[in-house]
């Protein structure tokens, strides 16, 4: 039927007083009454048009009543057009926001300011077709700038806030999706098919949409779960396979994802087993860490820069838990050798001074805490050794000495070697992991015997050369001090033959060389011979 | 068959449609000639015929024939071969209107509201306006007293349809039988059948306005012959005789570029001959060479023809033609690369009341209609002498309202007794003419501030009044559904065009004219009404001379080319449309407003036209170069789309008035609406 229901007939009747108004009658009336209503609205909207508006308002029906020669109605003219309120639970029925107001506080209150008068102003819209950008233009230009926007914002009210809410449709196999995904990051029952899920995670494309909630997830999952360990590991497992994901672009959501990351790498506690292999999740995490810096470092500057320094406040900390210290190490050590030998060696000397009565078996009584300080100081000497693995890297290709010298060194790494690896062995029986670390450089250590690699031992030649014969002259070893004045005699020797290429060389260098030559003698001093294994081999075929 | 079968069904029929008298009279009539008794009708002998009766009987009585009907046919038209497809779809329109009205007639309301409703989204995209009428029709007596449902129903449309279509149509309507539609198509449709091709979709302004055999005496009207052309002697012509004797130096000034715009005229002419610096005359010198080319275009492609004024015109003084042919003398030369300057006017602080704006010849007066029935009046001029803060924001606004004196800067003039429709200023800017609800039309004086005339005549409120091009006569128009014209010194109507045709169709459709506009010779006026049609009518007959259809909703402002040869009208929905006087033509529409287009104006040689709207802005369109194309395209057929120059945004300010001033600047004015917040 029409918009007006018998219903309504009748209603009004009553309230008019009639009573007895028949049900046919109202129906009858119904449609005549709708007809009446469209064509005074039709009236009305040609009194709003020659009003030279198009906001339909009171005075335009009270006009269209007049033309029929009706009584206008009273008491609704204002200046404005009525805002209508949506009446919750139904489609199309709209009321006006009529607040009651005390007669009170109307006569209490201060007079309003009179209305001002209505006046002319005048303005350049446009000079010979183009428009001045002058305040009264408000253009699509001044919109486009805000920074403009501000000067008028007083005179024009508050602005509009023009975005408008945006709705995100998520389809069903993506939320299955998601669903599956954070059931099995939970779950941990299947890890076949959790590593299957990482590969996808990692490799599908059309993922996009899901990073939020994921994110999200990894959030909520991760200040939730703190006590889980395997939770946490598959949690930074999902967040490695999203980075590696090249569909995603993951970079807006970055700022959420960090707080999560370092969390699992510098968390007092991860897991709450004994047996909960915490280290390895906070390599694995530092591993992220790394990834993230070096992917997203350049275009979103600030990133390590929070990071580093989250993580120094975490290393600096004597308060702090050694886990804590291992999980900031790592973190740090991932990040570069700048960031080490900036952040963790200008810190090393303090540092270890404080870890000392850890690491001695017979002050620290407590087998855990002395566990976890050789750890500590295992991730330190693997920092430091990286560091300057990577220092000397950038080392020019010399020419390569003589056999003779080759020999030498050979000799000497052996002799060192076997003595670092009792050091470490002896001092720390039960930590496989360091065991691990040194082994691991065990085939670099190992490369000279098979040849074409030359004697790992000599990188600090070079370096200790210039200033070596009185500084590097270290109590700690004899054998550095003599080897260093062999291969003084060496240098000086390849100097003549070489001299001309090699000044200009080692002039740029000089420098570099004397920094590093500083460090490495400090390292010796603060580690003794276990840094040596450190001291990578690669590049030892430059200088050979 | 035999007689005596036919009288039987005959009675038959007459008994299923209810006609009982009638049925009795005739068995009575029967009775006598046999002198018989009647026998029970038997109709099952024939079964042709009793399956057509069947299904006249059914038609009549069940509501749902015509919602069948209508989707079969609709789905039919809809699956029809495309090269023919527009051309039956044109068929729809009209047989679904009276579909619904039929219903409506018989009393099925809701099954009429039903059918309206599930097909309406068909029409909804050209028809929405009348659809909106339509809806509210739900009894019969509606019917009768809705004018334009009235019209529809006494008229037949006008469909062309070529012959093709037209037999397709047939064959489907013969051999799925159905009679209703038939019916329906027979009684509203006309159809101009013609051999060939189908035109081609886009040319179908015809099927747009559905306005019945109204079309046959348009084109009837549209045959008169007009006198589009200039007046002989006009300062125009003047000019252009006297323009070869002029120096170089003399001419070409162009706009004061320096601000000053609410300086009078005048002003800007002594310093103009003041500051004759070198560099100024070279630019002369360049503008003057422009002017020559422009006028030599334009006098190659409109050679204007000259005609005699009907009307006792009034004889100017010499000091106002003086200043005329000065300022025309000094006209900047626009085209679409030498885009005017526009000066806007903002209204601040009308608080919704401002009903309309007008903006003198030259710039220097402004006049409101307020809805509180008060007009006020803002010398310009004056205002940009007294401070330079004219063009400072509104929040100065408080110190210029109220002079240094305390008083307000504007004159205001009360009289009126209901809200000012409309306000229009003589041509030298010494008289200001408004309308308003109250009937009436008042004459002020801007000299003396003072009411001067109360024009009585009108019975309903008088919507626009407009002057003439040389004053002294004057035109309105009204919700009474008449224009009339006046002079100053009578308060009598000199005129009233109202749909005085004997034509019934077109007095009907004659509703409320929404505004008027004078022909640039005086000799006739064009009026814009909400029944979507302009008219052109002749001032010393009364007659109406032409009748343009092509609008889509009812037509707000109206402008006339200064050559006298086009016309541009604009409506609610934002279209404005360019129409040549002489063949009734649309030559282009031109889109791109959303909303209602207030104001139009040609600028003083008829290269630009400029257009405010609803929708804040003000745009320039391209008259020269589309016309002339047209020219061109006009063999081909094409129809080309005026060219959108510049839009200009105001800052939440809807544009109410535009006026060029003879030296081609723009003025606009309007109020500032702030956003509801």
């Amino acid at each position: 039927m029409g918009i007006v229901p018998k219903e309504t007939i009748e209603v009004t009747a009553q309230s008019i007083g009639i009573t007895n108004l028949s049900p046919e009658a109202a129906l009858m009336l119904a449609p005549d009454v709708e007809y009446r209503v469209r064509e005074i609205m039709q009236e009305a909207i040609k009194c709003m048009r020659h009003s030279k508006r198009t906001t339909l308002t009171a005075s335009d029906v009270d006009g269209a009543l007049n033309l029929r020669s009706l009584e206008p109605s009273y008491g609704f003219a204002s200046g404005g057009p009525f805002r209508f309120r949506k009446a919750i639970g139904h489609q199309d029925l709209f009321y006006t926001d009529d607040r009651e107001v005390d007669f009170k506080d109307v006569i209490e209150s201060p007079l309003p300011k009179a209305p001002l008068d209505a006046g002319v102003v005048c303005h350049w819209l446009a000079i010979e077709g183009v428009q001045p950008a002058i305040p009264e233009n408000a253009t699509l230009e001044v919109i486009r700038a805000p920074a403009d926007n501000k000067i008028y914002e007083h005179k024009d009210g508050p602005l509009i806030d023009v975005r408008l809410p945006v709705k995100h449709v998520l389809s069903r196999e993506l939320q299955l999706y998601f669903q599956k995904i954070a059931e099995l990051t939970v779950s941990k029952s299947s890890p076949a098919l959790f590593k299957k899920a990482l590969v996808s995670l990692a490799s599908d494309s059309g993922l996009h949409p899901l990073v939020p909630y994921f994110t999200n997830f990894i959030a909520d999952e991760v200040s939730r779960g703190l006590n889980d360990f395997l939770l946490l590991f598959n949690l930074m497992h999902v967040v490695r396979s999203l980075l590696q994901n090249p569909h995603i672009h993951i970079e807006p959501y970055l700022h959420q994802l960090m707080p999560s990351i370092v969390t699992c790498l510098v968390s007092r506690k991860l897991g709450n087993r004994f047996a909960d292999n915490h280290w390895e999740l906070r390599d694995f995490t530092a591993n992220l860490v790394s990834l993230i810096c070096k992917r997203f470092g350049n275009t979103y500057i600030t990133l390590q820069s929070r990071l580093t320094k989250t993580l120094v406040n975490a290393f600096l900390d004597p308060k702090k838990a050694l886990t804590q210290h291992y999980g900031a190490i790592q973190g740090l050590s991932a990040l570069g050798h700048t960031v080490v030998r900036l952040l963790i060696l200008s810190n090393l000397e303090p540092y270890l001074s404080l870890l000392e009565p850890e690491l001695d078996a017979e002050k620290q009584k407590n087998q855990m805490k002395s566990y976890e300080a050789w750890r500590v100081y295992g991730a330190l000497l693997r920092a430091a050794g990286l560091c300057i693995h990577d220092r000397l890297k950038v080392f020019p290709n010399l020419p390569s000495p003589s056999p003779s010298f080759l020999h030498k060194g050979k000799g000497k790494i052996i002799n060192a070697e076997p003595r670092k690896r009792k050091l470490s062995a002896d001092s720390s029986e039960n930590q496989p992991p360091h065991k691990r670390l040194i082994t691991t450089d065990g085939p670099d250590v190992l490369r000279p015997h098979d040849h074409t690699g030359p004697a790992p031992m000599h990188v600090d030649k070079p370096i200790g050369n210039y200033n070596l014969p009185q500084n590097s002259a270290q109590p700690s070893s004899s054998e550095q001090a003599s080897d260093g004045e062999s291969r003084n005699g060496k240098e000086k020797e390849r100097g003549k033959s070489r001299a001309i290429t090699m000044k200009a060389i080692l002039g740029q260098i000089w420098k570099d060389d004397l920094d590093s030559g500083r460090l490495l003698v400090k390292l010796q001093q603060l580690y003794g011979d276990r840094i040596l294994p450190f001291i990578p081999s690669t590049e030892m075929s430059v200088f050979l | 068959m035999d007689p005596e079968q036919v009288d039987e069904f005959v009675m038959g029929y007459l008994k299923k449609k209810g006609f009982n008298s009638a049925a009795k009279q005739l068995q009575e009539a029967l009775h006598h000639n046999n002198g018989g008794t009647f026998n029970s009708t038997d109709y099952h002998n024939d079964p042709e015929l009793t399956k057509l009766i069947r299904s006249f009987s059914q038609s009549e009585n069940d509501p749902t024939r015509y919602r069948d009907g209508y989707s079969k046919l609709r789905s039919w038209a809809y699956n029809s071969l495309d090269l023919y497809k527009h051309e039956l779809l044109r068929v729809m329109y009209p047989v679904f209107i009276h579909c619904y009205m039929d219903l409506v007639g018989k009393g099925h309301t809701r099954e009429a509201r039903a059918f309206f409703n599930s097909f309406r989204k068909d029409h909804e995209m050209i028809h929405l306006r009348d659809l909106q009428k339509l809806e509210g029709v739900l009894v019969p007596s509606h019917l009768e007293e809705m004018e334009f449902a009235r019209s529809l129903r006494q008229s037949k449309v006008n469909i062309k349809i070529c012959q093709y279509s037209y037999d397709l149509l047939l064959q489907y309507l013969h051999r799925t039988e159905s009679t209703l539609m038939l019916g329906i198509i027979n009684e509203h449709i006309n159809f101009q059948v013609y051999s060939g091709q189908p035109n081609s979709s886009s040319d179908d302004i015809d099927a747009v306005t559905i306005v019945g055999s109204f079309q046959e005496t348009a084109d009837h009207i549209n045959q008169k012959e007009i006198q589009w052309g200039l007046l002989e002697d006009s300062l125009e012509d003047r000019l252009e005789k006297t323009g070869s004797l002029l120096s170089d130096s003399e001419k070409g000034q162009g706009e004061s570029k320096d601000g000053d715009v609410d300086d009078s005229k005048k002003r800007s002419n002594e310093i103009g001959k003041q500051g004759s610096s070198l560099k100024k005359l070279k630019k002369d010198k360049a503008g003057n060479a422009t002017a020559k080319v422009a006028r030599q275009e334009t006098s190659i492609v409109s050679p204007a023809p000259r005609v005699k004024p009907e009307l006792a015109l009034p004889v100017m003084s010499t000091d106002v033609e003086e200043s005329i042919l000065e300022d025309l003398r000094n006209r900047v030369q626009l085209s679409s690369v030498a885009m005017p300057s526009v000066s806007f006017y903002t209204f601040v602080n009308t608080h919704n009341g401002l009903n309309c704006a007008s903006i003198s010849h030259d710039g220097s007066l402004v006049a409101g209609g307020f809805s509180d029935s008060s007009i006020k009046v803002w010398n310009m001029a004056k205002i940009g002498q007294a401070g330079s803060g004219a063009l400072q924001g509104e929040s100065d606004t408080n110190d210029q309202n109220v002079g240094p004196n305390g008083r307000r800067n504007y004159t205001l003039l009360l009289g009126h007794s209901g809200p000012v429709y409309s306000a229009t200023f003589s041509p030298p800017g010494d008289f200001v003419l408004s309308s308003s609800a109250d009937t009436t039309i008042r004459l002020w004086s801007t000299q003396l501030n003072a009411n001067l005339v109360c024009y009585k005549g009108h019975n309903y409120p008088v919507w626009d009044v407009q002057f003439s091009p040389f004053g002294h006569y004057f035109a309105s128009c009204s919700h009474d559904r008449t224009a009339r014209i006046w002079s100053m010194d009578r308060v009598q109507p000199l005129r009233i065009m109202a749909g005085h045709l004997s034509d019934v169709d077109v007095s009907v459709s004659l509703t409320i004219v929404r505004c008027v506009q004078w022909h640039p010779n005086c000799n006739y006026i064009a009026t814009g009404s909400s029944d979507k049609t302009v008219r052109l009518w002749d001032v010393q007959t009364g007659e109406c001379v032409r009748i343009f259809i092509g609008h889509r909703s009812m037509v707000l402002s109206l402008a006339m080319s200064p050559d006298g040869r086009y016309m541009a009208s604009g409506d609610e929905d934002g279209t404005i449309m360019m129409w040549d006087l002489s063949t009734a033509r649309c030559i282009t529409p031109l889109m791109g407003h959303n909303s209602c287009v207030w104001s139009l104006s040609y600028s003083g040689e008829g290269s630009l036209l400029a257009s405010g709207s609803a929708d804040c802005t003000v745009k320039l369109w391209d008259v020269t170069s589309s016309t002339k194309l047209t020219k061109a395209e006009e063999k081909n057929g094409n129809t080309n789309r005026l060219r959108s120059l510049r839009t200009f945004p105001t800052k939440s300010t809807p544009v109410h008035a535009l006026r060029f001033s003879r030296r081609n600047l723009l003025f606009a004015a309007g109020a500032l609406s702030k956003p509801a917040s």
